[in-house]
């Protein structure tokens, strides 16, 4: 066990944990800060997106060791008043079915429109590939990035 | 469903400030009726708060938003205004359960009656209060008006005087033509919550002093443990007990394991993965599929064991064809891989347990904790959390069996957490099985069907008393009926490999081998493929026999008119796009209709769905974006399963483990969907399921409009096509 200093939505904290950790289960089961998911344990489908440094990772495939100084941003920390467009879009156009893999999709489009404001049918399925919905809202959610990009 | 309606619906909490009516949902058993239990609520209160409870398990379905708005609706609330909870297990009554795509249309009634007796009962009330007769009031957006004064009453302020009235014996209901919330496009009540990450799931349920487990289990399927060394999984940081549990004696309730029992969900998972266990295979590291594949084969090339169906003598009818068509298709087993990989959370005291998480089916939850427990079902209290995904695989509530156990042996709450590789290498799967076609074609008409089944039978892997053919085939499912000369014959294939309910059981192979026959057939007979269905239909309306789930009957009219539908929405009477190609498919089930048309575009010998368009017929549509969700859904699941879906055997157990090979449709390879909605006054239908199976059948059969290459065998990755 070691303890690390992380800056997770702006707050320093600190954990204790093996260092191998993945960085999602330091949220979920140190800090509580259960909205990432845990859906496959190797980067494969997207459920445990996070920001690190405003860039979408995969907290599930990212040891707490490897975090340092960098600043890590959850579903909880997105957004600092109320509902960012993307969360907002995603209601409008009742993206959801089980809704478990919501957050993840989210962070990946919130990041995907803070790179590209105006994204492309190509730009979509590049940034949102790696992220699996399994009820299948895929039309959904291309429908909701692009209502969220014309604002 | 006859209810006698003074048991059905009564005013709790009489004096308590607000109108509280309990009524007991579809699931009831009749000889408790006596003893009122209400399985779910509606209150309102004097500051004009409306909550209703949501009974049904969300996973994912939309009945969390769906239910309630049948209620609100008879109610005469505004939708915006009502608070929806999702009501935990009750103790003592009730099915309370998520599957056969059943909540809405068993539930329709009960609901209706339930906001219709309370909206009784606010206006007794106020007739009191105002002294003004009945027909002179009317009720809208939470307030009783006197249509004459427009004097207003808000519901708040009548709460008191109607609950000391009695419950009304027919309340009189809305006629469909002035609903103004049912049919309409409604977001799902947990939206805001679930896109800020503010709901639990299962795997979120946390209590005090709680403990994870993670658990190894018999990599070759069956298998037993011989020996467990725990000496490196006791020395990882966090990780306090390694505890080996027997399985129950059907291997649907829950097969045994060795448990890692940890501080943290990753020391659980490291020391699983560091535990060295010997297991005795019981002889089945030698089953593959290949062997089940040579099973079936052998079983289509003989008389079934079982006869379903016969119709005339297709014996003669092949003698007398001009021309016979003899095929063989096949279907691989398939991984449910809902996005929450399964776990569960038990916490198991001397004399009671109070279980929560994520599951389909929490009176099966309860039922497992106590056979494990010794404890009785009436102490054991079952929360229900949102649920990430069943498609049947939380019908099974083995995993909550397994937190029971562990809890009850290490004295302290649990939580069971799988990761990926353990939910696809152990899970229930669809069967996989093969269905041998000879078809007589006579004078530009089929004569003669004969379809040999042999698939692996969920039902004889349980070890079910039913007949094992059970949900594997369908013989009144189109076309049977329809050709003189037809029958069906099955053969169960018993093995090692586990077997259950996945989305549109046995429909989501049926309807890919039936229509992919018909398709056949209609190129043979030189028939365009979506008109020859209509042929085959006939004018008027057929009133089928079909005695299944959906029945007992099924209108060849509804069927007709989702064909016409998906015709004209496919333009399909005119070439489709440039370099696209398509196929046709359609299907009855569960109560309701669907066509499909799927446009297919081939590059470099790799078939893509572009577009899939689907009419369906499912009666009365509660929220039509529920509706359509699901529908949608629906349609990429089919594509997912038939473009990529497969678990195949190997020594024993599954070469496939997570997502990198048990590959899952993702947003590039997701086709444009559109979709309609008949109008109907019809009693509404489930929808949950339907849009899946006329899937794999359509986009084979745009494949083969595109390549000439007929897929016979799932999934077209294994084809040589992609």
């Amino acid at each position: 066990m070691a303890k690390y200093q992380l800056n997770i939505n702006n707050e320093n904290v600190e954990v204790e944990a093996l260092e191998d950790t993945p960085l999602l289960w330091v949220l979920r089961d140190n800090l509580d800060l259960t909205g990432t998911k845990f859906g496959c344990g190797k980067g494969l489908c997207g459920a445990c997106t996070v920001h690190l440094d405003g860039n979408p990772i995969r907290s599930c495939s990212t040891p707490v060791s490897a975090i340092g100084k960098r600043k890590v941003t959850t579903i909880e920390g997105i957004s600092a008043n109320g509902l960012n467009a993307v969360q907002k879009a995603w209601i409008e156009e009742d993206v959801p079915q089980c809704g478990y893999c919501q957050v993840g999709q989210i962070m990946s489009a919130t990041a995907l429109l803070e790179r590209k404001p105006n994204p492309t049918d190509a730009d979509i399925n590049s940034a949102m590939s790696g992220n699996i919905c399994r009820c299948g809202t895929y039309v959904r959610i291309r429908k909701a990035i692009k209502k969220a990009a014309a604002g | 469903m006859k209810t006698n309606r003074r048991n059905f619906i009564k005013v709790s909490g009489a004096g308590s400030g607000a109108l509280v009516l309990g009524f007991t949902l579809p699931g009831f058993k009749q000889k408790e009726a006596e003893l009122f239990e209400p399985n779910a609520f509606l209150k309102i209160t004097a500051d004009n708060v409306v909550t209703i409870q949501a009974k049904n398990p969300e996973i994912g379905q939309g009945v969390k938003t769906s239910l309630p708005m049948i209620i609100a609706e008879e109610l005469e609330v505004d939708w915006k205004k009502v608070i929806v909870e999702q009501a935990p297990y009750n103790s003592r009554l009730g099915s309370q359960f998520a599957g056969g795509s059943t909540a809405i249309k068993t539930n329709w009634e009960s609901l209706r009656q339930a906001g219709a007796a309370a909206k009784q009962m606010l206006k007794m009330a106020a007739s009191r209060k105002l002294n003004v007769p009945m027909n002179q009031l009317m009720a809208k957006s939470g307030e009783i008006i006197n249509q004459q004064n427009q004097q207003k009453l808000t519901y708040g302020e009548l709460v008191d005087m109607a609950a000391s009235l009695g419950t009304p014996e027919d309340p009189p209901l809305k006629e469909a033509k002035d609903y103004n919330l049912i049919g309409t496009w409604q977001g799902g009540v947990d939206n805001e919550k679930l896109v800020t990450g503010s709901i639990d799931f299962g795997v979120d349920a946390k209590v005090e002093g709680m403990l994870y487990a993670a658990i190894l289990k018999s990599p070759v399927f069956g298998g037993k443990v011989l020996s467990i060394d725990d000496s490196e999984a006791l020395k990882i940081p966090g990780v306090k007990q390694v505890l080996q549990f027997e399985g129950l004696e059907n291997p649907v309730w829950m097969i045994g394991g060795v448990a890692v029992i940890a501080d943290s969900t990753w020391a659980a998972f490291k020391g699983k993965n560091a535990l060295k266990v010997e297991w005795d295979n019981q002889g089945n590291e030698t089953e593959s599929s290949e062997n089940l594949t040579n099973q079936f084969r052998d079983n289509t090339s003989k008389t079934g064991e079982i006869q379903l169906r016969t119709n005339g003598n297709v014996a003669d009818a092949f003698n007398d064809a001009d021309e016979i068509l003899e095929t063989e298709y096949e279907v691989p087993f398939l991984s449910h891989a809902p996005m929450e990989p399964q776990n569960y959370l038990a916490d198991v005291k001397e004399d009671a347990i109070a279980l929560n998480g994520s599951t389909q089916v929490p009176g099966s939850a309860r039922f497992l904790a106590s056979m494990v427990s010794d404890i009785a079902r009436d102490n054991i209290t079952a929360e229900m959390t949102r649920v990430g995904g069943g498609f049947g695989r939380r019908l099974l509530a083995d995993y909550a069996a397994e937190a029971a156990k562990i809890s009850k042996e290490i004295g302290a709450p649990v939580k069971v957490v799988w990761d990926r590789e353990d939910d696809v290498t152990h899970d229930y799967y669809r069967p996989a099985g093969m269905y041998k076609f000879r078809v007589g074609l006579k004078n530009g008409s089929m004569s003669a069907w004969h379809i040999n089944a042999s698939t692996t039978s969920r039902y004889m892997y349980r070890g079910s008393s039913d007949s094992h053919h059970g949900t594997e085939v369908f013989p009144d499912g189109f076309p049977a009926g329809f050709v003189p000369n037809f029958k069906m014959e099955y053969t169960p294939v018993k093995t090692a490999v586990p077997t259950g309910a996945w989305r549109a059981p046995g429909h989501n192979a049926t309807a890919f081998v039936d229509q992919s026959m018909i398709d056949e057939v209609a190129h043979a007979l030189n028939k365009d493929p979506l008109k020859y269905r209509l042929e085959l239909l006939g004018d008027g309306d057929k009133i089928m026999p079909y005695d299944d789930h959906g029945g007992p009957t099924y209108s060849t009219a509804r069927l007709r008119k989702v064909l016409n539908k998906v015709a004209e929405m496919s333009n399909w009477d005119s070439n489709p796009p440039n370099g696209r190609y398509r196929g046709v498919a359609m299907h009855f089930m569960f109560g309701a209709y669907v066509a499909e048309v799927v446009e297919v575009s081939v590059q470099n010998n790799q078939p893509k769905v572009e577009k899939v368009y689907a009419a369906v017929d499912c009666g009365i549509v509660i929220n039509r974006s529920g509706a359509l969700n699901q529908i949608e859904g629906g349609i990429i699941d089919g594509v997912s399963i038939t473009m990529n879906g497969a678990i195949t055997i190997k020594n024993g157990k599954p070469e496939q483990s997570n997502f990198d090979t048990y590959k899952l449709l993702r947003m590039n390879e997701a086709p444009e969907i559109e979709v309609e909605l008949i109008e109907s006054a019809e009693h509404p239908e489930g929808l949950g399921e339907i849009s899946l199976p006329p899937v794999p059948a359509a986009v084979c059969n745009a494949i083969f409009a595109a390549t000439g290459k007929r897929i016979r065998k799932l999934p077209v990755s294994g084809s040589g096509l992609s």
